[in-house]
């Protein structure tokens, strides 16, 4: 980091006690935790230690999803397609895993070891990474038509290699051990682990290195960080790469947990993480946000979907709560920092 | 275009004069090639029509009237799209409107009534989006993300629990005349929805002709500022073309719910998709600006037989493959066709 941004962030100190970020972070924290105890009153039974848990082990894939989402919108650009590759990455693994002599076409693989066949998925992931990056990067298509129509490539190739369902037999026996290793002699899985091992590795990137500095800087001025000599088209192919990368491994982890490649697995996750990155206080125009935020986010976003089905709600809620969460966050953020800024 | 055309004078070459050619003109030598391709096409193992003839009578009504809902809507979302903004909760404002016209017409709402009342729906709908993106600055994908969301779940909760849609049953009765207005030929064997389609891209096109709305509308997707400052109100230009959307998607949920006789609450879901693709497809710049809404229409049609066609071709598990090809192929060539004024 250069002196002028170390004096700059010294002088913004002096200003506020806290940065804009950290406020937000802590304003999405406090409304985590007051929605907890809110939901604590009104549901039976949600007051209990195993129900925080439950609130991030059963959200380990939206929100390891959400990583390499909130990085592509610090610097203002969409993904979309994460739902997509979910899909696409499971139904590979599997399909490249299945012993080459099945019955029926649906049972019938390429026989690799699983190891070899989860490497082959992550390729294809990545491989739709990569034609994000090139229609976004350099044929500058706006990212959200771009993520939008690879998503729907992706999920497609899933829907043809599954024929519209799912393949789930003729599988080798340590195909599901990934998924479904637990640890420390808990009940976490593996997945879990990972995830917020992948929040530790993200919020120190984000934070600490060069990488995720010019991240922002990207975001929020893309003019200025090219004219100050940094290769931005780089950078972001670097995190569609990323993103795509993260979104192959939580589709393989998905299948090998229920040793099935289902074509239509992750549906709307996009969809999720992009909605528990803003709720986590990410600006969609870049430059502004933190992985901290996102996480926090999506416990906000596990209370109130797993409050409401305590209280009986149809599932149907689901999706008019999210919308009026999201409307919520982004109305209450953008008052509270204009409040902060002009007193 | 046209004062492309004048600035370059007349010494231009015979590439460029093919380059503005085939960028005025493009959509519909896609549209004819399309025609030739699936009506000639005689493929042995595949017969690509029943009856093996793409132009048959029946065929052709057939596509126009499964077409009717994007169809309507493709006019009043190029010009949104034209003026710079995105409405991404089309499809469930059109499952809503499906949802609310089917349910009055069961509980024996006449016709016009009960057409009438969706129409405001649409209106409203549409004015929530303007209102969330001009009057409370939302960014347009997130505001009409979240009213994607909102008009979705309240049309599932319209529904009962364990019902997929509004449909007979439960001691009410959907009317025999339901499905008339989506299905029933009036004049050359077309029905009354793709009639209305017709009608809304004819007035779309005078808006955009015509109108100041039209001007408007290009001038905010051009420079926003300049618009602004050569005092036109771009608010209310926006404002005005969201409601426009709103009422389309109604119009297209009327024309589908009446087409499958049921409200369903997931009959739009996709339908934004549709849209952007048969807009990009016609050539509306996506940074704003440029577009007309009767390529939209003709990219409709395009989309429209080559699904069908495709139906016929491979198993419908391809479909979402294929129109996410499209939309990247689409978008692409867009940017290279634009590109082109650079």
């Amino acid at each position: 980091m250069t002196d002028q941004a170390i004096a700059g962030r010294r002088l913004q100190a002096r200003d506020n006690k806290l940065s804009d970020e950290m406020f937000i972070t802590a304003l999405v924290a406090g409304a985590a935790i007051v929605l907890f105890l809110l939901a604590s009153m009104l549901v039976p039974n949600f007051f209990q230690f195993q129900n925080v848990v439950n609130l991030v082990t059963n959200n380990w894939s939206v929100i390891a999803l959400g990583v390499g989402v909130t990085f592509l919108l610090v610097s203002g650009n969409f993904d979309l397609s994460v739902g997509g590759i979910v899909a696409l990455s499971g139904v590979m693994a599997v399909w490249f895993a299945q012993a080459s002599d099945g019955t029926n076409p649906l049972s019938t693989g390429w026989g690799l070891p699983a190891w070899l066949a989860m490497m082959g998925a992550l390729l294809c992931a990545v491989m739709i990474g990569a034609l994000n990056a090139l229609f976004v990067v350099v044929l500058r298509v706006p990212s959200i038509i771009v993520t939008l129509g690879t998503m729907m490539l992706a999920r497609g190739i899933a829907q043809v290699v599954t024929q519209g369902s799912q393949r789930n037999t003729n599988l080798p026996s340590d195909f599901g051990a990934l998924g479904n290793m637990t640890m420390f002699g808990t009940s976490i899985k593996l997945p879990v682990v990972l995830m917020a091992a992948l929040i530790l590795i993200a919020v120190f990137v984000e934070r600490k290195t060069v990488f995720g500095r010019l991240t922002y800087l990207i975001g929020a001025n893309p003019v200025a960080s090219r004219l100050s000599g940094v290769d931005n088209a780089r950078h972001v192919v670097n995190l569609y790469l990323f993103s795509s990368l993260v979104a192959g491994g939580v589709g393989i982890l998905l299948a090998s947990e229920f040793k099935s490649g289902f074509s239509n697995r992750g549906t709307l996750m996009e969809f999720d993480a992009l909605v528990i990155s803003l709720l986590g206080g990410v600006a969609i125009a870049g430059g502004f946000g933190s992985v901290i935020g996102m996480f926090f986010g999506a416990i906000v976003l596990a209370t109130v979907t797993s409050a409401a089905t305590g209280l009986v709600l149809s599932p149907d809620w689901q999706f008019t709560l999210k919308a009026i969460a999201v409307f919520i966050a982004i109305m209450a953020q953008t008052w509270a920092l204009a409040r902060r800024h002009s007193s | 275009m046209t004062h492309a055309t004048a600035q370059t004078g007349v010494e231009r070459g015979f590439g460029q004069r093919l380059k503005t050619f085939l960028k005025d003109y493009y959509i519909y030598l896609v549209l004819i090639a399309v025609v030739v391709v699936l009506s000639t096409a005689n493929l042995d193992k595949f017969p690509l029509f029943e009856r093996g003839n793409f132009l048959s009578e029946r065929n052709i009504i057939n596509i126009l009237r499964i077409s009717a809902p994007i169809l309507t809507l493709a006019g009043a979302f190029t010009l949104l799209m034209i003026s710079g903004y995105i409405d991404l909760s089309v499809g469930s404002a059109m499952s809503l409107s499906a949802v609310v016209y089917a349910m009055l017409v069961i509980n024996g709402v006449p016709f016009v009534p009960a057409f009438a009342a969706t129409v405001v729906v649409g209106v409203i709908l549409g004015a929530i989006n303007g209102f969330l993106v001009i009057r409370l600055k939302i960014t347009p994908v997130i505001a009409t993300l979240i009213t994607l969301s909102l008009y979705k779940g309240i049309a599932l909760l319209l529904v009962e629990d364990g019902v997929s849609a509004i449909k007979s049953g439960g001691g009410l009765k959907m009317p025999g005349w339901f499905n008339d207005y989506g299905r029933d030929g009036v004049l050359l064997g077309l029905p009354w929805a793709f009639w209305v389609a017709v009608l809304v891209t004819l007035a779309m096109i005078v808006v955009q002709d015509r109108m100041k709305l039209g001007k408007y509308a290009a001038a905010t997707g051009g420079n926003p500022t300049a618009a602004e400052l050569s005092g036109i109100n771009t608010k209310r230009t926006v404002i005005t073309l969201y409601i426009l959307v709103g009422i389309c998607a109604a119009l297209a949920g009327i024309a589908r719910s009446s087409f499958m006789s049921l409200g369903d609450p997931l009959s739009g879901d996709g339908m934004e998709l549709t849209a952007i693709l048969v807009v990009l497809l016609g050539g509306t710049a996506f940074s704003g600006g440029e577009g007309r809404v009767l390529k939209s229409f003709i990219g409709a049609l395009i989309i429209m037989s080559l699904t069908v066609g495709m139906l016929t071709l491979v198993p419908a598990y391809f479909q979402t493959l294929v129109v996410g090809a499209a939309l990247l192929l689409a978008a692409a060539s867009n940017h290279l066709v634009s590109r082109k004024d650079d």
